[in-house]
């Protein structure tokens, strides 16, 4: 029963957004509108779950003292530093909210993206083995829009920039764009077998 | 020595190596490149040229701290463009860690180029749940921000007076590091014909090729050295010419390593034979 | 043989002016049945009469796929074979023989509503199935509370259905961090200190992708990933085992289910892609001939 009724829910809303894209009145915008709001609703209530469920899943990694409870009882200091700094000195640029986002958190999450340039590096390496012509045709190309971007592009010749605007903006865009209408199509058959209750993760 | 050192440390982390110094380098030289502005600068500039005094420009600040460092001069430029241009600036965050660091920026720039919060920019903070954040103001901006991100209320804010939706709003500007122009499009564009444009970080510029090319992006710069170009065609200096060379050295380091690669590889299959 | 191909050849410009009067006929058809639509809608204030053609997108090929997806005979399918799938079952066992865990992760792109991610929860049920049949852990990580608790269902419905409920923990589906990286962190910890024998990044994911791949690389998992992201394939496509592009993400479940309605519903997408392969030839060479119908049937 509780399985049928959420099938029910999913089968109406799904339909109702799609009929409501085309059919515009006063009542279907505002039906539309009260859902956007339980949209936003829900959303911040997921994201209190998630930071609860955070807490207790370190909690329980402190109480059972396992082998990193140490690093448990760094994100939980962290989790409750945030939350009772912002709600007691707030958020402004001087709280010491601001202080702790702009050099703890910033800092290493632009240490973790800055591992991407090391990881480019070493997959290139890895990647463009040229064994075939294909993986040849790959390199060159490759090879054009590195140096055409980089700012030694205009320098080593005029037409290099060119040459690798050419190479995004064709044959890169073309198989992009192919990719993306089956991406669409995709996206579109595993949107209405979910709304149709034929696929579900619930039983 | 040398046969210890490869002992030691394999091929990845030579690479690695020779990336750290490409990077490093050059940031400690303090030198410029020379350059001129693509096509793709030129036509997000003259976009936003082309505007109007008192025309309304929507900016999101939909990054993450980690892109701040390359966004940043992206994001200062095109607002000193749109404040030289005596355009009306309404910014907002669809990412929590982008509110502030937006409020940062936006304020700033306002400050320098002596705009008045209110009159010549607001700030409306963040709403979460980017996709119906993004149908909602298609729907009614004031009924989606009744107050700005300082608590004001919205209503009698002169920078905001006439401005129901989209329809009002000469052009969308989302400043990421992510796909969320996909969102842009798929919702403000599609349903609402919002006028988009996008400045992102390198690695996801050539995602967006395509829809620029079919018009549903009109403008799109990125990266660092998108932000020298768009520096170049301000007529000013910041942070895009400064890391260029250091971006551009990497790239050519990275290029040799492929080459290197496919030289160790060949030499290698050479010995195999053999 | 060659006169017939004589024939075809100096028959084409005919076939193609031919063609092209007839959708001149078609366009002015499109034109009086659209400006017919428009003043009715207009008139009742309902319905957007520029969406008319999205409406009819829509409807085909919803249509088609709902007809498939509900159809009684489903004549034998012949499934191409795509070795990213195939590989899914060989990799739970890999992890089995080796005594490690399996990381399934949906990536930091996108949320539960993303159809991607739904098709990645349906993929992680069939590893679910798989691993709890085999006595394999699977560790989750994930970036968002709502799709935590749904693989969590996921994960524990397919314990109990292999007869193991006691080997589900629920702490190894763990909401990481909403932050990008903060996610990527957490989930390369994982991977670094469990050293689990396969890897699967099915979902949306955005610029950790190649931070996973490279280090479950490093850390000699077997990788399979699929995205709908094309620059994160490209990463995929380096530093994985195999990697699932574009729409076969979208097809992994037909492939390993026996749902026949999911199975036919791949038809329906074919048909669709055909059509689109089919106008996408026709309308430039038509424009060429002066009918442009772009406007009107995209």
């Amino acid at each position: 029963m509780t399985n049928r009724l959420a099938w029910i829910a999913t089968l109406v809303t799904g339909l109702f957004m799609v009929a409501q894209y085309f059919i515009k009145t006063n009542a279907t915008n505002a039906i539309y509108s009260t859902l956007l709001d339980y949209y936003q609703i829900i959303f911040a209530v997921s994201m209190i779950v998630g930071g609860i469920g955070l807490l207790k899943q370190h909690s329980l990694k402190v109480q059972r003292s396992s082998q990193r409870r140490g690093y448990s009882i760094v994100t939980i200091a962290a989790i409750l530093f945030m939350v009772i700094a912002a709600g007691i000195f707030g958020t402004g640029a001087t709280s010491p909210y601001q202080w702790a986002f702009n050099n703890l958190q910033a800092p290493m999450q632009a240490t973790t993206f800055s591992l991407l340039a090391f990881f480019v590096a070493s997959a290139a390496y890895r990647g463009f083995r040229v064994k075939s012509t294909p993986a040849f045709v790959l390199a060159l190309a490759a090879v054009i829009v590195l140096v055409g971007k980089s700012g030694f592009g205009e320098m080593i010749s005029q037409q290099l920039p060119a040459m690798a605007g050419w190479v995004l903006n064709n044959p890169s865009t073309a198989a992009k764009r192919g990719i993306l209408i089956g991406v669409g199509i995709g996206s579109v058959a595993t949107a209405l077998r979910v709304i149709l209750g034929i696929e579900r993760s619930y039983r | 020595m040398m046969s210890r050192l490869l002992e030691t440390f394999s091929a990845r982390h030579l690479v690695y190596l020779v990336v750290l110094l490409a990077v490093t380098v050059p940031l400690l030289l303090n030198t410029r490149l020379t350059h001129t502005a693509s096509d793709e600068t030129k036509r997000f500039y003259a976009n936003i040229d082309s505007l109007p005094s008192g025309s309304v420009v929507l900016m999101s600040f939909d990054f993450e701290a980690s892109a701040f460092a390359e966004i940043k001069p992206l994001a200062e430029a095109v607002l000193h463009h749109c404040f030289r241009q005596n355009l009306r600036v309404i910014g907002l965050s669809l990412f929590a860690e982008g509110t502030a660091l937006g409020e940062q920026t936006l304020s700033r720039i306002a400050g320098e180029t002596g705009k008045a919060y209110g009159t010549d920019y607001v700030y409306l903070g963040f709403r979460p749940q980017y996709t119906s954040a993004i149908l909602a103001i298609g729907e009614s901006l004031p009924k989606e921000f009744p107050t700005d991100y300082f608590g004001v209320a919205t209503a009698t804010m002169p920078v905001l007076s006439g401005v129901t939706n989209y329809d009002q709003i000469a052009t969308v500007i989302s400043i990421t590091d992510g796909g969320m122009p996909t969102y842009w499009v798929d919702y403000a564009v599609t349903r609402y014909h919002a006028r988009l444009q996008t400045v992102l970080t390198a690695t996801m510029a050539t995602s967006f090729y395509p829809y620029v090319s079919s018009g549903q992006i009109q403008g799109l710069i990125a990266g660092l050295k998108g932000a020298a170009e768009y520096e170049l065609l301000l007529n000013e200096s910041g942070g895009g010419g400064r890391g260029l060379l250091a971006q551009s050295v990497s790239q050519v380091a990275i290029l040799a390593i492929i080459v290197v690669g496919n030289v160790v590889g060949y030499l290698g299959r050479r010995r195999k034979w053999q | 043989m060659q006169r017939v191909c004589c024939r075809v050849f100096f028959a084409l410009p005919h076939v193609f002016v031919d063609l092209a009067r007839s959708a001149k006929h078609v366009s002015l058809a499109f034109g009086f049945v659209g400006d017919t639509v428009n003043s009715f809608f207009l008139a009742a204030g309902v319905f957007d009469p520029a969406s008319l053609v999205l409406l009819i997108w829509v409807l085909l090929t919803c249509g088609a796929v709902a007809c498939f997806s509900y159809r009684r005979r489903v004549s034998r399918l012949r499934l191409r074979a795509i070795p990213g799938i195939a590989a899914i079952e060989e990799a739970v066992g890999r992890a089995t023989e080796q005594g490690k865990p399996i990381v399934f992760t949906t990536g930091w792109g996108g949320d539960i509503q993303r159809p991607t991610t739904l098709a990645a929860l349906n993929l992680l049920r069939f590893v679910a199935g798989k691993a709890a049949s085999y006595g394999c852990r699977i560790l989750f990580p994930t970036h968002d509370p709502v799709i935590a608790e749904a693989a969590k269902e996921i994960i524990r419905t397919a314990y109990n259905e292999a007869g193991h409920p006691d080997q589900f923990r629920e702490d190894d589906v763990t909401f990481v961090s909403p932050s990008q990286f903060g996610y990527a962190s957490g989930v390369d910890g994982i991977v670094s200190r469990q050293k689990p024998g396969a890897i699967f990044l099915f979902g949306t994911f955005e610029g950790e992708a190649l931070i996973l791949a490279e280090t479950g690389n490093i850390n000699g998992a077997l990788q399979i990933a699929g995205t709908d992201s094309t620059i994160q394939l490209s990463f995929f496509i380096v530093a994985c085992d195999y990697t699932l592009i574009g729409e076969e993400l979208y097809t992994a479940s037909a492939y390993l289910t026996d749902d026949r309605r999911v199975q036919s519903s791949m038809y329906a997408q074919d048909l669709i892609r055909a059509v689109l392969v089919a106008l996408l030839l026709l309308l430039p060479i038509l424009a060429m001939f002066g009918v442009n119908l772009f406007k009107e049937i995209l």
